[in-house]
């Protein structure tokens, strides 16, 4: 079957990236990096793509293949196709020829990263922000044991899920976070430093925990977008691995640790009082801590008076008829969630 | 047949965002659905219960799902949130049925302890988009268009967690979704496409880093700009809240003004069948909506 290849290529990190299409007959078993494969050997030696194992092992050819970041070893001609003919289908179009059109696939580089050339990108940032989180087993404030550091299977295969990641930079490249916070370590970095949280020989647990929850930088610069979980091709799910940091964090720091913290904790709170969020006293809670932090008061006022300017802002709450319930509910179930942890 | 739902308002609607409310009430009315709305019901967590644990998440939001279980209706949301929570625990807990049965008695032992209602898993958990493409039909829809939305160029704002919180979505592409643009075309507006559509809002890092979250409403905002929409049009009033409410905070990190509406969906929809503004609260907003009414001739 006769497929185009429409690749955003660019000759070096300065220069605009256009676009150049490759036409292939393939076959629907054809991987994505197959055909890019093809294309190099036989049309076009200067294209340039990473590329190594064909097998879902190393990593190295995540590129943006029809509109998100994927493994081009993983993704088929075949799958591919059906995904766009599905997305043909749920369009609704005032206009169309009714010519038939060869399929069109969109190679792109992975984003967040500048681009070397063409679908090769610098993943500095990356590899220095993995760094970052200290992603090596601690064990230095143990005295040394006669044999070594032992560990129950069961204790591994807790690790397994974030041993998985194999680096390729899908979730970093789609990470909505990264965009506007070069601090924010990323998902890949905090999927591995949930890793080393739990791993039973670190002895840097309370350590790590204080640094990841340390501004936006780490596990609060998270905006859960979801993108990292739903692109990722060996299921790591960083930003539950994320969210299970947070959970620790918040089973040790208070509310007027940060804001951060103080968020989550005021948000329970209220759903306890009022089953719904009376968004008045979160604002207040959270951002003007309880009138203790008055700068934070004062930065909700313009927000506060346009409200009220425009008829907005709420006057009143009504409590869910389940108030009662929820909140011996929500109580409940944090006491059981407490006993099974301790 | 009339559709009858089990409606789950969640917070914003009831509080930050009443237009949403009464558009989505206006909208139920005008095409013939029943809403039948959960009272006892409680906050979603928004995804901030499951960072204190998932047992948290699941418990309550079991017991949102027995409540419209309880009715023998579908949970009808209307915030991409609430729908990415709720919808994504109905599957967790109808998958643990199957592999995990002890964590759903873990979850129900809890629910009856507490006197609720145990999670049955028989019902579904809808967002008001999938109704209006589902039940009640893109066809249906259009022939109820009293007054065509001719020349409006609108640009969708999905919301993440309407996208990507569930495995399994019933009509979109997580990346590349069609169902508010359908809609769009339904009522005889033009969609506008442009990369912001499926991104976040920002509206989680709101509250503590709000540099970066009104740099992200603003990047998504000045793409649709860029694009040629008149607004945007959003299924959640979270999106809602970062996107309109702090506009005016997001253009001054942004260095220039914006002044793109952003409308609720049912606003948009209850507009084409012949709601007037003023009924779907289209003068509660920050940004003023006036633009757009002017270019549908109101």
């Amino acid at each position: 079957m006769q497929v185009l290849f429409k690749v955003i290529r660019q000759k070096s990190p300065e220069s605009a990236p256009h676009i150049q299409t490759y036409e292939l007959d393939v076959e629907p078993g054809n991987t994505i990096l197959d055909c890019l494969n093809r294309i190099k050997w036989e049309q076009d030696g200067s294209l340039a793509f990473r590329k190594n194992c064909r097998n879902t092992i190393c990593g190295s050819c995540a590129m943006r293949i029809n509109g998100r970041s994927a493994l081009a070893c993983k993704e088929n001609v075949g799958d591919e196709l059906s995904r766009l003919q599905r997305i043909a289908a749920s369009t609704i179009s005032e206009a169309s020829d009714g010519k038939p059109a060869p399929p069109v696939m969109t190679i792109a580089p992975m984003g967040n990263m500048p681009v070397v050339k063409d679908l090769v990108v610098d993943m500095k940032s990356f590899w220095d922000n993995l760094q970052a989180v200290d992603p090596f087993v601690c064990t230095q404030a143990r005295q040394i044991p006669e044999r070594e550091f032992l560990q129950t299977p069961e204790e591994r295969d807790r690790l397994n899920q974030m041993g998985n990641c194999i680096l390729c930079g899908a979730c970093y490249s789609e990470c909505n976070a990264r965009e506007v916070n070069p601090d924010f370590v990323g998902p890949h970095a905090l999927a591995k430093a949930h890793r080393m949280v739990i791993d039973s020989r670190d002895s840097q647990t309370e350590e790590r925990l204080a640094r990841y929850g340390e501004g936006t930088q780490g596990v609060w610069g998270c905006t859960r977008c979801y993108y990292c979980n739903s692109v990722c091709p060996m299921d790591v799910v960083p930003m539950d691995q994320i969210g299970k940091i947070k959970e620790k964090i918040l089973d040790r720091q208070d509310d007027q640790t940060n804001r951060s913290v103080r968020h989550r904790k005021v948000l329970i709170e209220l759903v306890k009082n009022g089953g719904w969020i009376d968004e008045r006293r979160f604002g207040v809670k959270v951002v003007g801590n309880s009138f203790r932090d008055l700068k934070g008061l004062m930065s909700l006022a313009p927000l506060g008076l346009r409200m009220i300017a425009s008829g907005k802002f709420p006057l009143t709450f009504e409590r869910s008829e389940g108030t009662e319930e929820v909140r011996s509910l929500i109580e409940a179930a944090q006491q059981l969630e407490a006993e099974q942890k301790s | 047949m009339t559709l009858k739902y089990a409606y789950f308002p969640g917070c914003v609607a009831q509080g930050a965002c009443r237009e949403l409310y009464l558009s989505t009430r206006a909208l139920s009315q005008a095409l013939g659905i029943e809403l039948i709305e959960l009272k006892k019901a409680a906050c979603c967590g928004s995804g901030t219960f499951k960072e204190d644990s998932q047992f948290l998440e699941d418990t309550v939001n079991a017991r949102n799902i027995a409540l419209a279980e309880s009715l023998n209706l579908p949970l009808l949301t209307h915030c991409s949130t609430c729908q990415g929570v709720i919808g994504r625990v109905d599957e967790r807990l109808k998958k643990a049925e199957q592999n995990d049965p002890e964590y759903l008695d873990r979850v129900n032992g809890l629910l009856k302890q507490e006197g609720c209602s145990p999670y049955k898993g028989s019902t579904s958990v809808t967002h008001l988009l999938w109704a209006l493409v589902g039940d009640v039909g893109l066809e249906t829809l259009q022939a109820k268009v009293t007054r065509k939305l001719s020349g409006l160029k609108c640009a969708a704002f999905y919301g993440c967690y309407l996208l990507r919180a569930q495995e399994q979505l019933p009509y979109d592409d997580p990346y590349d979704p069609r169902s508010m643009e359908n809609v769009f075309h339904a009522v005889g507006a033009t969609p506008v496409f442009y990369r912001g559509r499926t991104q976040c809002c920002g509206w989680p890092l709101s509250s503590y880093a709000t540099t970066q979250s009104f740099k992200m409403a603003g990047g998504n905002i000045q793409e649709a700009i860029a694009a040629g929409a008149d607004c945007l049009v959003t299924p959640c009033p979270l999106c809602h809240l970062n996107l309109d409410s702090r506009q005016p905070e997001v253009e001054r990190v942004m260095g220039e003004k914006l002044g793109l509406p952003v409308l609720h969906l049912p606003q948009l929809v209850a507009l084409a069948l012949g709601v007037s503004p003023k009924e779907l609260g289209l003068d509660r907003h920050i940004v003023s909506t006036r633009p757009v009414l002017e270019k549908l001739g109101f």
